[in-house]
């Protein structure tokens, strides 16, 4: 009973953690906070069905098409909801942008794909003893983004150019880094992580367009608990969050987890509002 | 060149012959008017699997009518609005057809959420409605006297579906689970009470969200309260589905007894292995299934003809879906053959309904009671013989 819980409870903490890590990655490059996460998780499971299930591709062909999908989906949040409102960041008028456009995507989705549930391939052809395939993809899949950001942000130049630009993007623009294309890099990353989440976590997800609130909503918590713009936090957060859950499933059940989630979190906001693993911010007189 | 000028006597007098000609033409104009018939199915969104069956049956039914000449020459025209699973969605839906639209009768909505939320609307427009939702109080002849059902109560499916665990399968201790929807909270608290009423033990009973993605939490805890039978009432084939996959996954040997959509198509589809669907006993209706020998009856037969000659896909669908939905608009027909399209004519001949030879059941209703679907037909089959959308009996049936 234990293992049951602490293997779906870290595995959908995994989904939860990597939908934050997407906000974070979004939220660096242009201090705005992407509500088309989710929308990117939904993708991975829809895109990752169609190509695999419905057109009969091999999986690592799926794969990339899918994470290629979410790249371009990253891309056009740039350019269509987040560059136009970038210079009235206090208005907060990018809530409103990138929701209309998560939306957007959602409802065209239900169109295109349909409203029912529908499943997602098994990827590999193994048995089912032991840890299943559908509890260790999202691991996987958090461990190798994870280890693949430290390594983009701590070797290689254009990771460092990431990092001066979430730093401060007048001081990086005025050294000479081209801010626009390096944020909308920052955003086709981001759409690869969120899809990723959706693919990996397909099995369990399933191919469903309404995951896209689920993921958008309980994506945000491992943000906000874990401090906005902490990968590690987020990661930390997210995996809290996944067995929280599942023991709130187990001990209390039925709707009433949800509620245990929440109260939760906000306990938590209250005693820490900058989350567990942020800095208080220095307010500027 | 002549004068056209018209003089005010030569105006008058044939402003007031167009006056009379439009008087006259009226009732010729009238009568070849649609009737109009709204309608508010859930096409889409995530209880749509109801609506989209549905739909089939009733498309082809007014397609039926108009072809053989519509009612008395006037063509029945059907006004639909997709209620997409959502009630504010039915009752804005409602509203549009009863006020602009001016519909003569409402047929829907199909799912019981959403018709909680429009049969009060419908009832204060005075617009008759017939529905197919289950949930009991969406019929009350003092409440709503112009709400009619043709299809089952919960009353009725839950004696069917609770006296099969208990008296057929044996089982004694049950865990009752639903999805969070209008529907699903209010099935759990009609058969959770009339469970213990016929001697059964409800060992666990709740209402958990569609969208979680794993249930095993909820399967665990049936089975350490010693669940010997679950009983889901839900229309998510996706929420159906995981608990079904969990089952299997678990190994856990225990019959699921319950909602329709446990044995539809798009459940099939999203079990991880076909043997999972053994031991699942989904609910359904005793003229569109097979009985023992695989046959049908002559008039469901006659039917499946009519749906295969219209090259209506069954496949994945549940064929008292389509039946259900092409009695509803030939029933109404035949109220406005009889009768004309006013409400007070409609609600009237309704309330004398006897018998209405219906594919999916007999229809018929009195002034005291507008549930008109009879008991003997509500049964439970076994989902894994899935077959042009009927099911074989459950063991424990006779012919």
């Amino acid at each position: 009973m234990i293992a049951s819980i602490v293997s779906s409870g870290v595995a959908i903490g995994c989904i939860y953690a990597l939908i934050g890590i997407t906000y974070n990655v979004m939220f660096s490059a242009s201090r705005v906070f992407s509500f088309t996460a989710g929308t990117l998780g939904m993708l991975g499971g829809v895109l990752g069905s169609l190509f695999i299930s419905r057109m009969g591709m091999p999986v690592a062909i799926g794969l990339l098409l899918a994470l290629a999908g979410g790249a371009v989906l990253g891309i056009v949040t740039e350019i269509v909801a987040v560059r136009p409102v970038l210079k009235s960041l206090d208005q907060h008028l990018y809530v409103l942008s990138t929701l209309a456009l998560a939306l957007m995507v959602q409802q065209f989705t239900a169109i295109e794909w349909g409203t029912d549930a529908r499943p997602f391939p098994r990827l590999f052809d193994i048995s089912r003893d032991g840890l299943d395939q559908q509890f260790w993809l999202p691991m996987l899949a958090c461990a190798a983004v994870i280890v693949g950001l430290e390594l983009l942000y701590r070797h290689t130049l254009i990771g460092r150019a990431f990092l001066a630009i979430a730093e401060d993007s007048y001081a990086a623009r005025a050294l000479g880094l081209p801010e626009r294309r390096l944020r909308m890099a920052s955003y086709a990353l981001a759409g690869v992580i969120g899809t990723l989440a959706g693919f990996a976590g397909g099995e369990m997800l399933l191919a469903y367009f309404a995951n896209a609130p689920m993921l958008t909503f309980y994506g945000f918590v491992p943000v906000a608990l874990g401090g906005m713009g902490n990968n590690r936090g987020a990661v930390v957060a997210g995996l809290l969050l996944g067995l929280f859950q599942q023991a709130a499933n187990f001990l209390v059940g039925g709707v009433f987890a949800s509620v245990a989630v929440f109260t939760v979190f906000i306990i938590v906001l209250l005693a820490r509002p900058e989350g567990l693993a942020g800095a208080s911010l220095q307010r500027r007189v | 060149m002549a004068k056209t000028a018209i003089t005010r006597r030569q105006a008058l007098a044939s402003a007031g012959a167009a006056a009379l000609a439009s008087t006259l033409a009226r009732p010729a104009i009238a009568a070849k008017e649609p009737i109009l018939i709204g309608y508010l199915p859930a096409l889409t969104g995530p209880s749509s699997s109801t609506g989209i069956g549905i739909n089939r049956g009733i498309l082809l039914a007014v397609q039926e009518i108009n072809a053989a000449g519509g009612i008395d020459g006037r063509q029945i025209e059907l006004i639909t609005r997709d209620t997409q699973s959502d009630p504010t969605k039915a009752v804005n839906g409602a509203a549009e057809l009863t006020h602009g639209q001016k519909v003569s009768c409402v047929f829907g909505p199909v799912n019981s959420g959403e018709s909680l939320a429009v049969v009060p609307l419908l009832a204060r427009a005075n617009t008759p409605q017939v529905h197919p939702c289950w949930v009991d109080t969406l019929t009350d002849p003092k409440k709503y006297p112009m709400c009619f059902r043709n299809a089952p109560t919960n009353q009725q499916i839950g004696h069917a579906a609770n006296g099969y665990v208990v008296e057929v399968l044996k089982r004694k201790k049950v865990a009752v689970i639903s999805d969070t929807t209008g529907y699903g909270t209010a099935s759990v608290n009609a058969y959770a009470p009339m469970l213990k009423e016929q001697g059964a033990e409800v060992v666990y009973q709740g209402n958990v969200d569609a969208a979680n993605p794993d249930l095993k939490p909820e399967l665990l805890r049936m089975q350490s309260a010693g669940a010997e039978a679950i009983m889901p009432w839900s229309v998510n084939a996706g929420f159906l589905s995981r608990i079904i996959n969990t089952r299997g996954q678990m190994g856990w040997d225990v019959p699921i007894v319950g909602q329709t959509t446990l044995g539809s198509g798009q459940t099939k589809d999203l079990l991880e292995k076909p043997e999972y669907w053994a031991k699942v006993y989904p609910n359904n209706f005793r003229p569109v299934c097979y009985v023992p020998g695989g046959k049908l009856t002559d008039r469901t037969n006659a039917f499946l003809d009519r749906l295969k000659s219209a090259k209506i896909d069954m496949g994945d669908t549940l064929l008292w879906w389509i039946a259900l939905g092409y009695d509803s608009p030939r029933m109404m027909a035949e109220a406005f053959k009889n009768v004309g399209s006013e409400p007070e004519q409609v609600v009237g001949y309704l309330n004398k309904l006897k018998g209405f030879p219906g594919v999916y059941g007999d229809i018929s209703f009195t002034p005291d009671q507008h549930n008109g679907y009879p008991d003997a037909e509500v049964v439970m089959v076994e989902a894994n013989s899935l077959k042009d959308g009927a099911f074989n009996l459950a063991p424990g049936y006779s012919a």
